[in-house]
């Protein structure tokens, strides 16, 4: 009836006249980035084998973990990678998954073969989710797939299993695609549970063929249908129990993009809002008892403002407001608007799209995995988006990567064009992943573009603010300490707030540590965690500008 | 379309004005009247207004001089005012066509196609000789109201006499376009242009282009008919929305705003304006502009459901509810309207209501998604 509703988008001139508007105060130093990829051989290109003919997983390719698989204390970095098609198998090497070791010296090594994660038999291959579902100190991967999906078990040796078979992951309804996927202990019994977002159920041979006046273009999502997600509970042991229906999760059916895990009601358990393509999205409040119950109209994520529901894709939560309440950002297509809401003390959302800029800012931008991220250390997280148009139909759809910075909580101005060529590199971008690379503090980026190398973007971190990473283990919790909640207060009484979680933006797995900017200041007065047990254990005092690890007291 | 329109209003001021012209004493009524006729024909509308509100004042029945004095203030722009001349003036005579007609007109230039429809109709019904007159404008009424098959109900049996009049061939060609009839409207866009460059025609053919998602096309299209006629009525406003679709919102906003330099009332501009200014979540302004383009379309669905929506984001849930409430008992089927109203709902404590409107939200808006064809674009 009134499809102008889809039109919604807002005004570009934020990025000129802030730009504008800075002339006139102090210029804040802002680090820039720059591509490391190019030092380190290897030979991982993301590789959706498009040919010519559109098939619809082609769009979704290259996920990223960044995690530390051999506790070296540097985060390492696993791609995933499409499949020849339409026989949807790793026919060649170029579709292999791919692990590069961190050396620790600003260059990576291809250790995929050793470690056995080429991915061989696997088919065209999505998100991964990186987490340590055996509590045994090793973070291990799970890998989304066209076909049957993958745990891997890091074996604390710089090699993998694959333990899917028996573990009760192996088995999902036919033919869907499984897209993203994240670790969380929903029940706090101290096994790291799993999440599945799933796009709907295709093969080769039910692809469709869409096209107006003989140009062809990758379907609209509703030609094909929606599916349900799935939650997998951890019975321990690397069993894992199917509870999609039974928590409530079977009762939903979406097309799944990125997954954000928070306790958006703070009641100590950790809820799921997945953003769904073209579907409205979805947030399960966690009601304690082991099931979920659906609550994004009551939240008011389900739709825009408009209720309109547009092509999300990534999804994160976060604190960016520093209120204590962790806020909701998804991004989606050009002439949509990326979506920005506002927690309203554990009761509802607003939409904040337009008050904050993100409107004015977003609307040219194709937006794929995304993620609240403090890139200049000032205590703000800014608001990263990897972009790049679905189709090929010319030049333009080729788009950069943006950084809205945050500033002070309220609004957002573009500063992507001053965070260096590398940083803007225009593409069909994918998959991205933030993770302090060389442990300096400052988070670096790395992001996939569909026929290309990945680009590891390294932060300069040369504007002198201070920070902290904190690394949690747990011990009642999950060893991981995902879902714990972490309260800094600066010496001047500053409050910042952020969460244990790997899953950030789309088919993406982030560094798990924990990061805090301080801007200028660099005394903290105490460090609060409220760890999934529910044991709150404060810290007094840390220094700041170093990675703290912070190991859960036993009560 | 605005020549049709003034075209129509020298003919209607030719009908209305008595041809009597001749001197009287001031101090007669008559006279005053005759001596207000003699300045309207002279062009001193301030006089004549002024002389006809004077006779008025003491033959306040009559019909005549209200009428004349709708007309002077209709011509010297004041059409506010004409129109509550034209309508104390048919409160004595409902079925005079004439002023059915002025009044529809006054209508129309102020931008209220809806009205102006029904006084259209009411007087071709009335004076079937003042149907030729009176089909154009209503044609470009219904294309305003997006009631293109109306249009096309009015202007189709008359093609083969009226193929190649400019205005025609415009109206047709919008209404066939409008109406998802892209072919015919094709046919009807080469006939312009076999007559020569014209500004109508590329306008139509950006609209043809746009539909097909061909917005770089359309684009070019628009800024030809800018070119040859910068103030073509619409162009502006549908430059606006190439912009917006393809996410240029500040030169969306320009062309919208432009759009409103020539026509302050079109309704394309000012919806889209208010949609801009609500994400904005500059709710006074969106408020100003979507109130213009209720005032365009009354009871435009779309435009309503906004100003729900601005009720609520502008944290008044309860006049949300009332205007949701309202515009779901007239289109049970809008989808969005129950997805918001279900939120309204929950936010206002009431969990059974936000539960069937959720469950009818989920199920409207699966049922319009189950028609998406391959041939839909993103």
């Amino acid at each position: 009836m009134i499809r102008w509703l889809a039109v919604v988008g807002l005004c570009a001139v934020g990025c000129i006249w802030w730009i504008a508007a800075g002339a006139e105060e102090p210029a804040p130093r802002r680090p820039h980035f720059t591509d490391i990829a190019p030092k380190s051989n290897f030979t991982y290109k993301t590789d959706n084998n498009f040919t010519g003919r559109k098939y619809f997983p082609q769009t979704m390719c290259g996920g990223i973990a960044a995690f530390d698989f051999d506790n070296d204390g540097h985060m390492d970095l696993f791609f995933t990678n499409g499949a020849k098609l339409p026989e949807m198998q790793k026919t060649d090497p170029r579709f292999y998954n791919c692990l590069l070791r961190n050396r620790g010296d600003g260059t990576f090594e291809d250790v995929t073969a050793h470690a056995g994660l080429l991915g061989k038999d696997l088919g065209f291959s999505f998100g991964v989710a990186a987490g340590d579902y055996d509590n045994d100190g090793y973070e291990d991967l799970f890998v989304c797939n066209a076909g049957r999906n993958t745990l891997y078990h890091n074996n604390g040796d710089g090699t993998f299993t694959d333990v899917t078979g028996g573990s009760g992951l192996e088995n999902k309804p036919k033919d869907v695609i499984s897209v993203a996927a994240a670790w969380f202990d929903y029940d706090n019994d101290g096994k790291l549970d799993l999440i599945v977002s799933n796009y709907t159920a295709w093969t080769p041979e039910t692809d469709k063929i869409c096209a107006v006046n003989g140009q062809t273009f990758y379907c609209h999502p509703k030609v094909y249908a929606s599916v349900a997600h799935r939650l997998y509970h951890n019975l321990g042991g690397g069993h894992f129990q199917d509870v999609t229906d039974s928590s409530g999760f079977g009762k939903e059916l979406g097309k799944g993009m990125g997954i954000a895990i928070a306790d958006f009601n703070r009641d100590g358990y950790m809820d799921v809002f997945i953003a769904n393509d073209t579907v409205r999205n979805f947030l399960f409040i966690n009601q304690k008892n082991g099931t979920f119950k659906e609550s994004a109209y009551e939240w008011g994520v389900a739709y825009d403002d408009t209720g309109n529901a547009g092509s999300s894709m990534g999804a994160d939560a976060k604190d960016y407001d520093n209120d204590g309440w962790p806020d909701i950002f998804y991004n989606n297509l050009k002439g949509q608007i990326w979506g920005l809401f506002r927690n309203i003390d554990g009761k509802y959302m607003n939409y904040v799209s337009g008050l904050s800029h993100i409107s004015r800012l977003s609307a040219r931008m194709s937006g794929w995995s995304n993620g609240f991220i403090d890139y200049n250390n000032d205590g703000w997280k800014d608001l990263y988006s990897s972009n790049g148009e679905i189709d090929d139909l010319g030049e333009s759809s080729r788009q950069p990567d943006t950084m809205f910075e945050n500033v002070d909580g309220k609004q957002f101005r573009d500063v992507s064009s001053l965070l260096g060529p590398d940083f803007v590199r225009p593409g069909f971008q994918r998959g991205s992943a933030f993770a302090d690379l060389n442990n300096d503090g400052f988070l670096d980026l790395v992001v996939t573009s569909l026929d290309q190398k990945p680009r590891i973007l390294m932060n300069s971190a040369d504007n002198g603010n201070h920070w902290l990473l904190v690394n949690t283990i747990g011990r009642r919790s999950n060893r991981d300490g995902i879902g714990a909640e972490l309260k800094l207060t600066t010496g001047s009484g500053r409050t910042l707030y952020n969460h244990v979680t790997t899953s950030v933006g789309f088919m993406s797995s982030s560094d798990k540590r924990v990061h805090f900017g301080l801007g200028a200041e660099k005394d903290i007065a105490s460090l609060e965690i409220r760890w999934p047990s529910g044991i709150v254990q404060t810290i007094k005092k840390p220094k700041a500008d170093r990675i703290l690890t912070v190991t859960e007291p036993a009560r | 379309m605005k020549r049709t329109v003034s075209s129509a209003c020298a003919i209607l001021l030719n009908i209305l004005f008595p041809l009597l012209c001749a001197q009287q004493p001031a101090s007669n009524p008559e006279a005053i009247l005759q001596h207000a006729i003699t300045l309207h024909q002279s062009g001193d509308l301030e006089g004549a207004i002024k002389a006809y509100q004077e006779y008025l004042a003491q033959r306040p029945d009559s019909i005549q001089a209200r009428s004349n004095l709708g007309a002077a203030l209709a011509r010297a722009g004041r059409y506010e005012e004409a129109i509550g001349e034209y309508n104390r003036a048919l409160a004595q005579s409902p079925d005079n066509p004439a002023l059915l007609l002025n009044l529809g007109l006054a209508y129309y230039k102020t931008g209220r196609p809806a009205e102006a429809a029904a006084r259209f109709e009411r007087a071709a019904s009335l004076a079937p000789q003042f149907k030729d007159q009176v089909t154009l404008l209503l044609a470009s009424c219904y294309n305003s109201l997006g009631r293109y098959k109306d249009a096309i109900a009015l202007l189709a049996p008359i093609e083969k006499d009226k193929s190649g009049d400019p205005g025609f061939d415009y109206l047709y060609g919008t209404a066939l376009i409008g109406d998802g009839q892209g072919a015919a409207g094709g046919v009807v866009i080469d006939r312009i242009l076999s007559r020569g460059e014209s500004a109508e025609a590329r306008l139509l053919r950006a609209t043809l282009k746009m539909s097909a998602h061909d917005y770089d096309g359309a684009i070019a299209d628009v800024e030809k008919a800018i070119a040859l006629n910068s103030k073509l009525p619409g162009a502006h406003a549908r430059l606006g929305e190439l912009f917006f679709a393809r996410g240029e919102i500040d030169r969306a906003r320009a062309a919208f705003g432009e759009e409103l330099t020539i026509d302050p009332d079109d309704f394309t501009s000012n919806l889209n304006l208010g949609v801009l200014a609500k994400q904005d979540q500059d709710y006074p302004a969106a408020r100003r502009y979507l109130a213009t383009a209720l005032k365009t379309r009354p009871n435009d669905a779309g435009v309503r459901y906004q100003m729900a929506a601005l009720d609520l984001a502008s944290g008044n849930p309860d006049q949300a509810r009332q205007a949701l409430e309202a515009l779901i008992a007239e289109s049970p089927d809008f989808g969005e309207a129950h997805a918001t109203l279900a939120t309204v709902y929950y936010r206002l404590g009431r969990t059974a209501d936000g539960d069937r409107e959720r469950a009818l939200a989920d199920k409207l808006i699966a049922a319009r998604d189950a028609a998406v064809t391959g041939a839909t674009p993103r």
